[in-house]
């Protein structure tokens, strides 16, 4: 127990002396893992967001609303609702009403209801949800009733039939291109470590001599410097972890009032499997930098 | 000079040669044994090859053939995860002392036991005891550059003293000292020698060799070319010169 509690208490204020005797190299260390880690914490909340759009636009595939102009009369409006629900291919129509489209408006996040009251009339138009039973079916009965004159004709549906591979290959571009930013910087961020690491080697050889000449083990020597990885890693990380942690909720907020169809949402359960993916990713590469610094050293 | 242990000598050279890598034979058919607590000189001129067989004896150097044991461990078959164990066993001086500056007397002789994992518990009474040992009682929260150079060695002793070393290695040990000081520091070597503890000691110092009439092994161009019990500097033959 006095033994094991000796070797931490070596290493670690070993460890600290060494971040701290070469600071400006330590620092350096420390940024370059902070970059990293904000891109990659950043990345994968990004894919997540894009994600998230592709689940809800993927729900609402099998489902158009057909928008009614302001003049069709609700009598017109039920004969075209029954005439939809006769159609083999169609599995369900609701009526949606002016005022119950505007009370759905009224629930999206982030818009201000002082602002909808002050437009004083209800510029919504009420509509037909048609579910379909086959998404393929969706053109045709987009088509369809669209020559019909109780229609509104500006839009007359919300069939977007591209929407969904479009967000896809958004998201395919960004995660390649993360991905490729990442391992870059990844790269950068071990040989950076593996140069401080190196540096604080070179600053303690007196001692690492004398440590190895009264019969010091090869562990006992690398440890202290696997700690100073590890901390460049954890300090990195942590900063990245903060910025991360408490940016989130707000970029979500702003990207919402900006992107108000947008079907985005803050998620704290993913966040929190980001933070951590962060801080384990830091420690990685703290560890592996400190270990390729180490590792021909004490080669002899 | 002290028997021969039943067990063998402690250290057993046979046929060792070491070539450098650069080509550069040290050491050609060396065969040398040393029994416990016995007290060696290693003379000769310097680049005979006195501090390849000290490098060879802590396994900073590999021989190239030949068979070194130390306490019947073969040095060759030995794995580099238990050298440290070895260098456990040997304590090891040096002309230029090796201390370090950042740390006072007693720190750097704590350091040794520190980094080999001693609890710090047990720390304190054994860095007390081998500084005591050394006659540095007072000393012990002077930096080294506060230091005479005979107390600077007297400190590198005391840390080379704090695992109990069976075989104490001091190379050139007065190199860089006084007369006066480097008869105090072999006075001190000869009470470790005392206390039952293998002393090996490389040295140029042909004043000391010849007064103290101990075990003295001549190395030129990588042979022994002497190995004689209460031997000086020369050989006998050449004394006259």
């Amino acid at each position: 127990m006095h033994r094991l509690w000796n070797r931490i208490d070596f290493a670690f204020s070993s460890a600290w002396q060494n971040f701290w005797r070469n600071a400006a190299v330590s620092v350096a260390s420390v940024l370059i893992v902070w970059v990293v880690l904000l891109a990659l914490g950043s990345l994968l909340l990004v894919l997540h967001s894009l994600d998230q759009i592709v689940a809800l636009e993927k729900t609402k595939a099998s489902a158009i609303s057909v928008y009614l102009a302001d003049t069709t009369p609700l009598s017109s409006a039920m004969d075209f609702k029954l005439h939809l629900e006769n159609d083999p291919r169609v599995t369900d129509v609701t009526y949606v009403s002016k005022d119950q489209a505007m009370a759905r408006f009224r629930q999206l996040p982030a818009l201000d209801p002082s602002v909808i009251d002050t437009l004083g009339t209800n510029p919504l138009p009420a509509s037909l949800d048609v579910t379909v039973r086959d998404i393929r079916d969706l053109a045709a009965i987009d088509q369809e009733v669209r020559t019909s004159p109780l229609v509104d004709k500006s839009p007359a549906t919300n069939y977007e039939p591209n929407v969904i591979d479009k967000i896809i290959l958004l998201a395919r571009v960004a995660g390649i291109a993360g991905l490729v930013l990442i391992i870059g910087l990844t790269g950068l961020s071990v040989f950076i470590i593996m140069l401080t690491i190196r540096t604080a080697i070179y600053l303690r050889r007196k001692e690492i001599e004398v440590m190895k000449l009264v019969g010091a083990t090869d562990w006992f020597v690398r440890w202290p410097f696997i700690v100073e990885g590890l901390i460049v890693g954890v300090v990195g990380a942590a900063v990245a972890v903060l910025i991360v942690g408490f940016g989130y909720r707000p970029a979500v907020v702003n990207l919402q009032s900006v992107l108000i169809f947008i079907p985005l949402a803050f998620d704290p359960a993913y966040l929190r499997v980001v933070l951590a993916a962060m801080l384990v990713f830091g420690l990685l590469l703290g560890s592996v930098g400190s270990y390729l610094g180490v590792r021909r050293f004490l080669k002899q | 000079m002290a028997a021969v242990s039943e067990a063998g000598p402690q250290i057993h050279l046979e046929h060792i040669e070491k070539t450098y890598p650069n080509g550069t034979v040290a050491l050609r058919d060396v065969t040398l044994e040393i029994p416990k607590q016995d007290f060696v000189f290693l003379v000769g001129p310097s680049g005979a090859g006195k501090s390849t067989l000290v490098r060879l004896l802590i396994r900073e150097e590999k021989a190239t053939s030949g068979t070194i044991r130390v306490e019947g461990q073969d040095l060759s078959q030995l794995k580099r995860r238990h050298l440290p164990y070895l260098r456990r066993k040997i304590g090891m001086v040096f002309q230029d002392f090796k201390l370090l500056p950042n740390l006072t007397v007693f720190q750097n002789v704590a350091f040794a036991l520190r980094v080999t994992e001693g609890a710090l518990r047990h720390l304190k009474p054994k860095v007390e005891e081998v500084i005591s040992i050394v006659g540095l009682e007072g000393k012990e929260t002077k930096f080294p550059d506060q230091l005479s150079g005979g107390e600077q060695q007297r400190v590198a002793i005391a840390r080379a003293l704090v695992h109990d070393p069976r075989i104490f290695l001091a190379d050139e040990p007065t190199g860089n000292l006084d007369p006066a000081t480097s008869w105090e520091i072999i006075q001190l070597l000869l009470q470790i020698n005392a206390r039952g503890t293998t002393v090996m000691m490389a040295t140029h110092n042909r004043e000391i060799v010849d007064v103290m009439r101990r075990r003295v092994v001549a190395i030129e161009g990588g042979q022994i070319v002497r190995d004689e019990d209460a031997g000086g500097y020369h050989a006998p033959a050449l004394e006259s010169h």
